[in-house]
């Protein structure tokens, strides 16, 4: 027939009318985030050594980490502090952790309305050994 | 149920001639108030349209289309009106003053000229001429020549290449269109709107002409600018095509002689095609004007439907396709019903 493929065309096009949309309606639904996706970053500080290889492996020095000796000779933390401005989200120091202290979460929602003061792209938690994090 | 616009009408003629004006100035009245409210119907069917075209699009592109502004977003487009009211209306140095400003107002006058002469329902004609579809083809014609006088005015290389291929186009499809209007002319032999529509009580023109409805259907989406016939105002091709150098108010009235024409190319196709105001199946209870609309808005969604399919035509195969395929068939349809006009006469 002549016309075949312009009906078939049609045809496509009206199930597609019928088809329920495929939308996620932001912000009433919070988007399905993957299992790696980069978000924010959450620290576990009872994990962490003060070694300071994820210093050393962020490409644009975001973190720095204060670390003091104890009466053991052994490295404990005590501040760890992430300049989030800087921050390119590229997960080497989630990569390069040995004790998997630092890891990400699902937070996106990053925007802050001050650069200095309170947190513009400026994540700063001064951590204390016994303490835990919060975000 | 059925008659309620016809009383209202009945009770203001009466209540103006216990004023104890003549029978004249009566009908002139009535006339003015038929165009007011012809007036008033375009401004909500270009709403209605308007919203339709941009949710019907979205359903059939997988998204909702406008959803926030009110429910559904029936309050996008007044949101829309009121941006354009706000803007600034830039009439460039190097245009030809009268012709730029012209051309807009000049597009929406043929269209609320035809809304005069479509049978809305029962009885409900403004302007019952024993000519409509002579008048309708007439007037319709008269859509070119606004779109060539904002591609020229607008000293703009592309406007003016938008400018001549919508004259092109629309001029080579004039011709198909009339020819597919004139077997069904033939059939029901005569060219007042209300007896094409009675004409048709028995079947519905569609199944006696399926030949000359594709080629109305075909040539009155080219008349209309609409995809998959749209290069005049290409949104892809010719940054905006023939519209490039307007700003937004003059803009609005393009797209409400658009969608004016739109609503009543498809009052045309159900008056001659699909039965008017008819209750197919004698579904006769439910009024007669409400078929009128209901018939218009499905052949509007496939309108609608057709543009969100297909890509664009070239502009030379689209030529060819009119005069080399549409016009030939037209005839051989003509030559057709005459045929069979003249066998079921005498047989």
């Amino acid at each position: 027939m002549y016309g075949k493929g312009l009906l078939e065309g049609m045809a496509v096009t009206l199930k597609n009318f019928f088809k329920k949309n495929v939308t996620e309606m932001y912000p009433e639904e919070k988007p399905r985030l993957s299992e790696r996706f980069h978000g924010s970053f959450v620290l576990t500080a009872d994990k962490c050594i003060a070694c300071g290889i994820c210093s050393n492996a962020c490409p644009n020095m975001v973190i720095k980490i204060g670390s003091e000796r104890d009466e053991n000779k052994k490295r404990f933390l005590t501040s760890y502090e992430m300049d989030i401005q800087y921050c390119l989200f590229c997960g080497l120091c989630v990569e390069s952790c040995p004790t998997d202290a630092i890891n990400f979460n699902k937070e996106f929602e990053l925007a802050c309305y001050s650069r200095q003061g309170v947190v513009l792209n400026m994540w700063k938690r001064p951590e204390n050994i016994n303490s835990s994090n919060e975000g | 149920m059925n008659n309620i616009f016809l009383t209202i009408a009945d009770m203001l003629r009466s209540l103006f001639l216990g004023f104890g004006l003549s029978e004249y100035v009566v009908e002139l009245v009535m006339a003015a108030i038929y165009a007011s409210v012809v007036f008033a119907l375009i401004g909500l069917l270009v709403l209605i349209l308007v919203l339709a075209e941009r949710k019907i699009s979205g359903y059939i592109q997988l998204r909702p289309g406008p959803n926030r502004v009110g429910p559904h977003g029936i309050f996008q487009l007044i949101a829309d009106m009121l941006k354009m009211l706000g803007k600034e209306s830039i009439t460039p140095a190097a245009v030809d003053k009268w012709p730029f400003v012209l051309a807009p107002i000049l597009m929406f006058v043929p269209t609320m000229l035809l809304y005069a002469v479509i049978p809305f329902g029962e009885g409900m004609v403004a302007a019952d001429l024993n000519l409509g579809v002579f008048y309708f083809i007439a007037i319709g014609s008269l859509t070119t020549l606004p779109l060539f006088m904002a591609g020229w005015s607008s000293s703009n290389k592309y406007s003016l290449i938008g400018g001549m291929r919508a004259v092109a186009q629309m001029v080579s499809y004039e011709l198909p269109l009339i020819f597919s209007i004139l077997g069904v002319i033939m059939i029901a032999g005569s060219m007042r709107m209300n007896d094409i529509v009675l004409a048709q009580s028995g079947m519905w023109f569609v199944i006696l002409q399926p030949i000359a409805f594709l080629v109305f259907f075909i040539s009155a989406l080219a008349e209309l600018n609409r995809a998959p016939f749209d290069l005049p105002e290409g949104e892809t091709e010719l940054t905006a095509g023939v519209f490039t150098e307007y700003t937004p108010m003059r803009f609005a009235l393009f797209q409400m002689a658009e969608y004016g024409n739109v609503f009543i190319m498809s009052g045309l196709m159900v008056t001659l095609f699909l039965g008017g105001w008819q209750a197919p199946f004698g579904l006769t209870f439910i009024p007669s004007y409400i078929w009128f609309f209901a018939k218009v808005f499905m052949m509007i969604f496939v309108i609608m439907w057709v543009r969100w399919t297909f890509p664009r035509i070239r502009v030379d195969k689209l030529m060819d396709f009119g005069w080399k395929f549409l016009l030939p068939v037209s005839l051989v349809n003509i030559f057709v019903t005459g045929i069979g006009i003249y066998l079921f006469q005498n047989f």
